[in-house]
């Protein structure tokens, strides 16, 4: 009888230890939005979804956070801002998890962030720019993305370095990304003196030969396009066919062109394209930044990473240190420590200089600024070479990061 | 660029006049005891083209309404309506700029001739099976996945025909499979509604197929490299391209018109189709049996044609029709498993424009939603809309049929009676 | 009990069950599973008044899900536009009514930064919250959203009155398509894509059994989806049972053979189009202040094809077996979203759950053609007409159930 009770003393504290050694009794969970159907953009968010596991696997291998392990729990908005609301919902009432990170389109982005502030779980957007998402000064709510009127502020500027620009045609998506953005980069444009015409698309338009018509008789020397999504190859490519694509004026294609080999694969007449770049080159990488790298491109067999992987794997990654300094999951406690935060991350330096203690408008800085990561590196790439990675295209733009000289043929 | 109160006061003049003439007219040959089958259609067209000087005298003598009378309203009341149009909005490109129109003529043609062609196949299953498949969208993406798949993927390098004829080989029997297992129910009267019963299980089906395609192939967009690439040159010559002028993916014609290389083939291999489907349809057997059984089933069964086996080929044609339009434009568009929505509803606006069950009136219809939507995209003054109400051209067509003519441009008197209810 | 009331029964404790549910259940995932239960009675609503105008009338219209857009666009462009506020702003259209204004927010589009601000916004800035500022009550915006619903299913019937099978399936899917691409374009309104916020079912939370519920919990708009979709189902039975019920199933049948017979085809095929798609609309206005944001997306053609497939399965000529159908497949529905791995390959159950439905879809249509519910019920209960009985019976029961 006495024996019995020792040995099972003596099994309980082995399976305790070896509990506190392998730390497998217990699951932190966080959320990871991406769009991984259609309407959304699909090619982005299943490079998101990769990234974010990525940072799973990383971090369960360097211990997990506050000794548990880490899951995270992919979630599919479909880009859809009504999806945005549900998925929010079910992360945090039926998977129960503490922090959400990810986020890809701007209108998932502004329809789910009222939902997880209203239940005090803390999201760290990763690509979703629009103003307002931070704007909205809530306080469970960090944007590690540029906003969108840097962003576009990025693109105008570009626009007036190029000499022989006089009239640019933008064509643009009617969402929230698409709209403000169009609306930014005209005003930016006309305050150079630049002339500018708008055209805008419904998200899964195919057919853009009557537009691109009227796009040509415009007889713009600039094509700025701002929609996520296929409707980025579509477009340039059907451009080319019509005489005015990038091999023929300077052209501003879409983001999801920086997924180069599916770029190459839709617009076989995409060379000397321009695209928008989140972080630096992959030879300014941070050392966290390269060794993410490495690993991205073998998991996924691509050669070069998309900004918005990087941005992805930062969201998690951040939050799991957030939860480590706070040494709790609990939503304020998670707040307080990422406004305190310094994150080594893979697109650098990664804080958050405003939010409940110090408010933008005591540096003059406007509201969007809360919460948000102020040292994001925006730049713009043109490819060069038919076929080639967007992670080793040519920096044309800005200066600061410049890799070699614009090729400009108008 | 915004229309004047001019143009917004003529639209009200034409559509008030159209509707009290469609209205007005059908009463008084009701009244009359004639023919009212054309009355709503020449009412109205009549009415918006000239108000009531060209109505009075229509209301007074109720002529006969024959084609005349249906043909010259239509063609009088596109004419006021750009004058009206032009005279509202004197600085449209539409109105200033004649390369632009040229242009958009060319392009709406040539999508229109593809568009027709993929419409044929829905008509064609409508006039012998007497449904309308909701799986077309459906077809026209698995011949453009199809097609991707053999030449980029399984055998890249290999001859875009293989691609095309491997794409029209699989929907093909795909499309016979389907008739065998799910639609012959239809034929031994043992379903109540048969058409209803056909726009549910092919509504199915493209479900089915859809989500079978996302979950296989992904969702990420694909493309199937150009069928033809141009060589470069120049006509009459390369210094002076006034005639001609290509570059790798496109040409110019003029100076103005420029038409893809990925268009052109689909458009001439459509035609070439056509022409051979033609050929199939009025020079042999088979054809004149499919026809026999269009016009009459228990006629031709008694002429010893097996209606069973002319309703699976007629399926499985119908949809081998769209895929082979869909594998056409996979070198045109990115693909997705999403692309048949939008060509599916265009073809449904097509056939009822058309008329349900017309061959000809597909193509034609083709052209004409074709040739709207290029007017629609390319003269709508506010450029930030024009493209948004793309998918509400072709609509606004089949509303305006179905209100005026329900049986369409060329087609039989199916809407008011009782086809596919027996 | 004989056998004839089994399904009876069987429906009265199913109401019962889904009564007591939300106070049963105590998972940690309560609001998720309340969620799915609520979108479940969403297209229950959806499912059955579409089966009273498929199934019992014939109309195979494919536009149900923009009647049901219109009811949610008019609550939400309603509640978005028109406030109400003691004091003028005096920038923005407003009329004097009484001792207050009634205000008409000026449209502005999609905005990236918050500094582009409406009228109103701008008044409230300089008021401070001195001046109180009262919306259109959200059951006012549902109430307008139904009578819109109906005034356009009354519109879409009259025109649709020549039109048959294949030809009123196709104008009614062009119907929706134009109100989609319309409110996809008219972005400075509707906001396009981006979508229209709106305020929930009850802003300001409600009591309810002595507790106080918040906005965010689930447990009042379940009930009020719950009897929402009692009381649709207490009409479309009182329908079908009446002289009406009669006269649509004979349209259905054989509409000259009607005529004929003295049935006035026009007012009955039009009287049960504005039936339905007020129905259709009133699902949407409420569940548009449910989800907090309407969008263009929901008119999708998916969404139609998940209502009709799903009034196939319940079975489409049973107005309660497409309900039931509604709510099993919208659970089986989740409940496969989870995907699972043989061996080294994942199957991502969620594209693959399409799949099996769809062939579930086709299987059922050739093989079952009354579904796969609606035989059960009949089988029991052989003629149809009692088995419409089952919803209001069980309704009378199940209000006792939660009342007792």
């Amino acid at each position: 009888m006495k024996k019995t009770s020792f040995l099972a003393a003596t099994a309980v504290s082995v399976l305790a230890l070896s509990s506190a050694v392998f730390a497998a009794d217990c699951t932190i969970k966080l959320g990871g939005i991406a769009p991984l159907s259609a309407p959304g953009t699909v090619v982005g968010g299943e490079a998101m979804r990769d990234a974010m596991l990525i940072a799973e696997s990383d971090i369960n291998a360097a211990g997990g956070i506050l000794g548990c392990d880490l899951k995270v729990v992919i979630a599919d908005s479909e880009g859809l801002p009504e999806k945005a609301k549900a998925i929010m919902e079910k992360l945090i009432t039926q998977d129960g998890v503490v922090a959400v990170g990810g986020g890809y389109h701007s209108s998932v982005g502004v329809a789910a962030k009222d939902v997880a502030d209203a239940r005090q779980i803390p999201v760290v957007f990763a690509e979703t720019w629009n103003d307002t998402i931070t704007g909205d000064k809530q306080k469970y709510i960090f944007r590690i993305a540029p906003l969108s009127s840097w962003a576009s502020a990025t693109i105008w500027r570009h626009a007036l370095t190029i000499e022989g620009v006089n009239k640019v045609a933008i064509l643009t998506e009617n969402t929230d990304y698409g709209i403000p953005a169009a609306k930014e980069t005209t005003a930016g444009l006309e305050s150079g003196g630049k002339e500018v015409v708008t055209f805008s698309v419904d998200i899964g338009t195919q057919d853009y030969a009557g537009i691109i018509q009227r796009i040509k008789a415009e007889d713009p020397d600039m094509i700025i396009t701002l929609a996520t999504g296929e409707a980025g190859y579509n477009f340039t490519q059907q451009s080319a066919d019509a005489g005015i694509g990038p091999l023929d004026l300077v052209f501003h294609t879409g983001q999801v062109s920086l997924e180069s080999k599916a770029y190459w694969e839709n617009v076989p007449d995409g060379n000397l394209a321009f695209v928008q770049r989140i972080g630096l080159p992959e030879n300014g990488f941070s050392p966290k930044g390269k060794e993410f790298a490495t690993v991205y491109k073998a998991k996924t067999g691509k050669g070069a990473v998309e900004s918005y992987a990087m941005e992805a794997y930062d969201s998690i990654a951040i939050i799991a240190q957030a939860i480590n300094e706070a040494g709790s999951t609990d939503g304020d406690a998670i707040v307080a420590a990422l406004e305190g935060i310094e994150h080594e991350g893979t697109l650098g330096k990664i804080f958050f200089p405003y939010g409940t203690g110090k408010d933008p408008s005591a540096d003059g800085k406007p509201d969007s600024w809360w919460h948000q990561w102020p040292d994001v590196a925006l730049t713009v790439i043109q490819y060069q070479n038919e076929g080639e990675d967007s992670g080793s295209a040519t920096i044309v733009y800005p200066d600061v990061y410049k890799t070699g000289e614009p090729i400009i043929n108008n | 660029m915004e229309f004047s109160g001019f143009f917004w006061a003529a639209v009200f003049w034409m559509a008030g006049w159209g509707v009290i003439g469609s209205i007005a007219l059908k009463r008084r040959y009701l009244h009359r005891d004639l023919d009212t089958s054309n009355t709503s259609m020449v009412g109205a067209f009549t009415g918006a083209a000239a108000g009531p000087f060209a109505l009075i005298p229509l209301w007074i003598k109720t002529p006969r309404l024959t084609t005349r009378y249906i043909v010259l309203p239509v063609i009088a009341t596109v004419v006021v309506f750009g004058l009206f149009f032009a005279k509202g909005d004197p600085g449209n490109i539409c109105v200033t700029n004649g390369t632009f129109v040229a242009s958009q003529f060319v392009n709406g043609l040539v999508i229109g001739i593809i568009y027709g062609f993929m419409a044929l196949g829905l008509t064609l299953i409508f006039s012998i099976l007497g449904i309308v498949s909701f799986a077309h969208g459906e077809f026209y993406m698995i011949g453009g996945m199809i097609t991707y798949f053999i030449t980029s993927v399984w055998l890249p390098g290999i001859n875009p025909m293989i691609g095309v004829l491997g794409a029209c080989v699989a929907t093909f029997t795909l499309g016979a499979i389907f008739e065998r297992m799910f639609l012959t129910p239809m034929y031994e009267g043992k379903i109540d509604r048969p058409v209803e019963y056909g726009i549910l299980v092919t509504f199915g089906l493209a479900f089915t197929l859809q989500y079978f395609v996302q979950a296989t192939a992904g969702a990420n967009p694909v493309k199937a490299q150009r069928f033809l690439s141009f060589p470069r040159m120049g006509l009459p010559s390369s210094e002076d391209p006034w005639l001609m002028k290509t570059s790798r993916g496109s040409m110019e014609l003029f100076e103005s018109v420029t038409i893809s290389s990925p268009r052109l083939t689909a458009a001439l291999t459509c035609i070439f189709v056509l022409l051979a489907l033609l050929y199939l349809l009025h020079r042999t057997w088979t054809g004149k049996a499919l026809r026999a059984v269009s016009l009459d089933r228990e006629a031709a069964a008694i002429a010893g044609i097996n209606p069973d086996r002319m309703n699976m080929l007629a399926f499985a044609l119908g949809g081998m029709i769209a895929a082979l339009a869909g594998s056409l434009l996979v070198q045109a568009f990115s693909w997705l498993p999403q692309v048949g929505a939008i060509p599916a509803m265009r073809s449904f606006v097509i056939v009822v424009l058309g008329g349900l069950g017309s061959l000809p009136g597909a193509f034609f219809g083709g052209i004409i939603v074709g040739l709207v939507e290029a007017a629609g995209t390319g003269c709508v003054p506010d450029p930030q809309k024009a493209a948004s109400y793309i998918p509400a051209y072709g609509m606004i067509v089949l509303t305006l049929t179905l209100l005026l003519r329900p049986t369409g441009l060329l087609g039989r008197k199916y809407a008011s009676a009782t086809h596919g209810q027996n | 009990m004989s056998r004839q009331h089994i399904p009876t029964a069987a429906g009265a404790v199913f109401l019962l069950i889904l009564g007591l549910f939300p106070f049963v259940y105590n998972g940690g995932d309560y609001d998720y599973v309340m969620h799915i239960i609520i979108i479940a009675f969403f297209y229950a609503i959806l499912a059955s008044s579409w089966s009273m105008l498929a199934g019992y009338a014939g109309q195979f219209s494919f536009g149900h899900m923009g009647f049901m857009g219109i009811g949610s666009y008019t609550t939400a462009l309603l509640l978005h536009y028109i406030h109400f506020a003691p004091e003028p702003t005096s920038i923005c259209t407003e009329f004097a009514i009484g001792g207050t204004y009634m205000i008409f927010v000026n449209p502005i589009g999609v905005t990236s930064t918050s500094l582009a601000q409406d009228c109103l916004r701008q008044a409230m800035d300089v008021w401070d919250g001195s001046v109180p500022v009262s919306d259109v009550p959200v059951w006012l915006g549902i109430v307008l959203g139904t009578i819109m619903g109906g005034v356009a299913g009354l519109l879409v019937g009259l025109l649709v009155l020549r039109l048959r099978a294949a030809y009123l399936a196709l104008f009614t899917l062009g119907f929706a398509e134009i109100l989609k691409a319309t409110i996809s374009a008219e972005i400075q309104i509707t906001r396009g894509q981006a979508g229209l916020e709106t305020p929930a079912l009850f802003e300001n939370g409600i009591t309810l059994f002595g507790r106080v519920y918040s906005r965010t919990d689930k447990l009042p708009p379940y009930f009020v989806f719950f009897f929402l979709m009692l009381a649709c189902l207490a009409v479309l039975w009182w329908l079908s049972r009446s002289k009406f019920g009669l006269f649509v199933r004979a349209l259905r049948e054989d509409q000259e053979a009607a005529a004929a017979l003295g049935v006035n085809t026009t007012r009955y095929k039009v009287l049960v189009f504005v039936v339905t798609t007020s129905m259709a609309a009133l699902a949407g206005a409420v569940q548009a202040h449910y989800v907090g944001i309407v969008t263009p997306n929901a008119l999708f053609l998916l969404q139609m094809s998940l209502v009709v497939a799903m009034a196939v399965i319940g079975g489409v000529e049973n107005f309660v077996a497409a309900a039931i159908g509604a709510i099993l497949i919208q659970f089986v529905l989740e409940l496969l979203r989870n995907s699972f791995t043989i061996g080294s390959v994942t199957i991502d159950m969620t594209i693959w759950r399409l799949v099996i439905f769809g062939i579930i879809l086709m299987l059922t249509l050739r093989f079952t053609r009354n579904g796969l519910i609606a035989p059960i019920i009949e089988y029991f209960h052989r003629g149809h007409v009692a088995a419409e009985t089952v919803a209001k019976r069980a309704a009378a029961t199940d209000k006792d159930g939660v009342q007792g």
